[in-house]
């Protein structure tokens, strides 16, 4: 499909909406006056270096944390405690180790059709693995499984929660350059055949992933943590690497938002520390 | 190959065995070195082991006998130290509540128990067991604790995600996390209950190892006490080594 889906994410409703969040953690403010709003479907890349809150703020809408100020809500519901709305696949592929890979998405079925008999379960867990290119492999333990694949069964695990929203914090950082590839072509693969549409929310300190990925890229800036700039992604899909990176909208894109750190970067130095960037000197 | 090559060849990697076996030599020289009056006290080797041959029916009778004390305890203590542990180390009211009194009652050597709960109790099988319960559970509960609250993080917050029940969280999660810790309370808890069964039977059985060895020496029958303390130390091996398979198996996920 040739068509830009930013034309029609704009006719879609906000599944989620994140209103003046902050958030402290021992007395040091984390996250400052976040606002978001994320269209159903939309594949929302959050990106920004570490120290940003990148994490705490996936971990505020996933429930796990409560937000000192302001408000969180998912497709009209105000976000009060985990409880399984959200799935989320975290960076050190968490499957639990002493449970094979068919036992560990079952765990996630179970929560979805309570009623479920185990045969049943475990043929919905093989089409789960099937879907992430493990077919034929459930019966492994995780530590018999490279990184790679251990992040593909966290994946299939996300996905088997059935949740309308999926947050990744930064999934395939700790892969090396080829298995990385390989996992965003198989998660934008997987996404865009959802159906109905998921929501994404993904983190990561990469601005080339960030871009290839997403829809749209909020930028956020650190100590504390707060939206810089938002930058909308309007290449359309599928996206194909090799055109991609070499087209100058890219090059544009990607310059644009080196700047966004940039001025960022000079702006908390000379607060903090009073190093001037229009005289002599840094 | 020189000489000093080959002998070392042949050495590589039974330096164990060797060791053991000079000590053997050694105890059976030294048997043939002593005067005939230190001899009675330190039998040797060739005396001992024909104590040991002629004591094999009574020793496995006793061994039976300690089994019925040593089993009974130390599962239990299994149990309820696993249970305990994951419980407590799960909730935080009852880790503020159960910690002080832990601290104070845990390290209080079980040994000490051993004459009142001999007359508290109905029988004196029963306060052996008591005995080696309270042994073994202490070093089982606090290690499995421990693991309950090392839980790592990334394993919480899946559990959270995932919307499991507290219940459900604590059997698939919190238990399979915190079993390494768990058999490391185990280890310490069995070798415990072994030297309290001892001691206890030592005290007041009528039939058990602690009692052969006991019996024996009001006897002064010095080879059969020698024989009754290797054949103790060898089912205590057995015993350890078991539980090391054990935990092999179960744990095979842990690299």
């Amino acid at each position: 499909m040739a068509l830009s889906r930013t034309q029609t994410l704009a006719e879609r409703p906000c599944g989620l909406m994140v209103d003046s969040v902050s958030f402290a953690y021992n007395g040091t403010t984390v996250l400052e006056e976040i606002n978001l709003r994320v269209r159903e479907g939309e594949f929302l890349s959050l990106l920004g270096p570490s120290g940003s809150g990148k994490t705490t703020l996936l971990r505020l809408v996933a429930g796990i944390e409560t937000p000192a100020r302001g408000r969180i809500t998912l497709n009209g519901r105000t976000v009060s405690g985990p409880r399984g709305y959200c799935s989320m696949v975290f960076q050190d592929y968490s499957l639990f180790p002493w449970m094979n890979l068919l036992n560990n998405i079952s765990l996630a079925i179970g929560r979805v059709y309570p009623g479920l008999k185990r045969p049943e379960k475990r043929q919905l867990a093989e089409d789960y693995l099937a879907m992430v290119g493990l077919d034929g492999l459930g019966r492994k333990y995780p530590f018999e499984l490279s990184g790679g694949m251990q992040q593909r069964v966290a994946i299939a695990r996300a996905l088997a929660m059935g949740s309308p929203f999926l947050l990744m914090d930064e999934p395939f950082g700790a892969l090396d350059p080829v298995n990385r590839t390989k996992l965003q072509d198989l998660l934008i693969d997987v996404w865009s055949q959802a159906s109905p549409a998921k929501t994404v929310v993904f983190v990561t300190h990469d601005m080339d992933e960030a871009i290839y990925l997403g829809d749209r890229v909020v930028i956020l800036g650190s100590f504390p943590g707060r939206i810089i700039a938002e930058v909308a992604v309007d290449f359309p899909r599928p996206r194909s690497r090799q055109s991609y990176l070499t087209a100058p909208r890219f090059k544009e894109l990607r310059g644009r938002m080196l700047e966004y750190f940039q001025q960022d970067v000079i702006e908390r130095l000379e607060a903090v520390n009073t190093i001037w960037s229009t005289r002599e000197g840094i | 190959m020189r000489l000093i090559d080959k002998v070392r060849k042949i050495c590589w990697g039974r330096e164990g065995w060797i060791f053991i076996l000079a000590l053997v030599g050694l105890w059976q020289a030294a048997g043939e070195l002593m005067s005939q009056k230190d001899r009675y006290l330190f039998p040797s080797l060739a005396v001992s082991a024909k104590a040991l041959w002629l004591s094999l029916p009574e020793l496995f009778q006793g061994t039976v006998s300690s089994m019925f004390i040593l089993i009974p305890g130390y599962l239990a203590a299994v149990v309820m130290g696993v249970v305990w542990g994951i419980l407590v180390g799960t909730t935080d009211w009852l880790q503020r509540a159960f910690t002080p009194f832990a601290r104070v009652a845990a390290p209080i050597p079980p040994t000490i128990y051993i004459p009142y709960a001999i007359a508290l109790m109905a029988t004196f099988r029963l306060s052996a067991i008591f005995v080696v319960f309270i042994g073994a559970f202490w070093p089982i509960f606090l290690n499995t604790a421990a693991g309950a609250v090392a839980v790592p993080g990334r394993y919480r917050d899946d559990a959270h995600i995932l919307g499991l029940s507290r219940f459900e969280y604590r059997w698939r999660i919190v238990f399979p996390s915190a079993l390494p810790h768990s058999f490391s309370g185990m280890a310490v808890g069995l070798a415990l209950a072994y030297i309290l069964l001892t001691v206890a039977e030592l005290f007041g059985a009528n039939a058990g190892l602690g009692r052969f060895v006991q019996y024996y020496a009001d006897f002064a029958d010095y080879p059969r006490m020698v024989a009754g303390i290797i054949y103790t130390g060898l089912i205590t091996f057995l015993s350890m080594k078991a539980l090391e398979k054990i935990r092999e198996r179960i744990l095979f996920w842990v690299r």
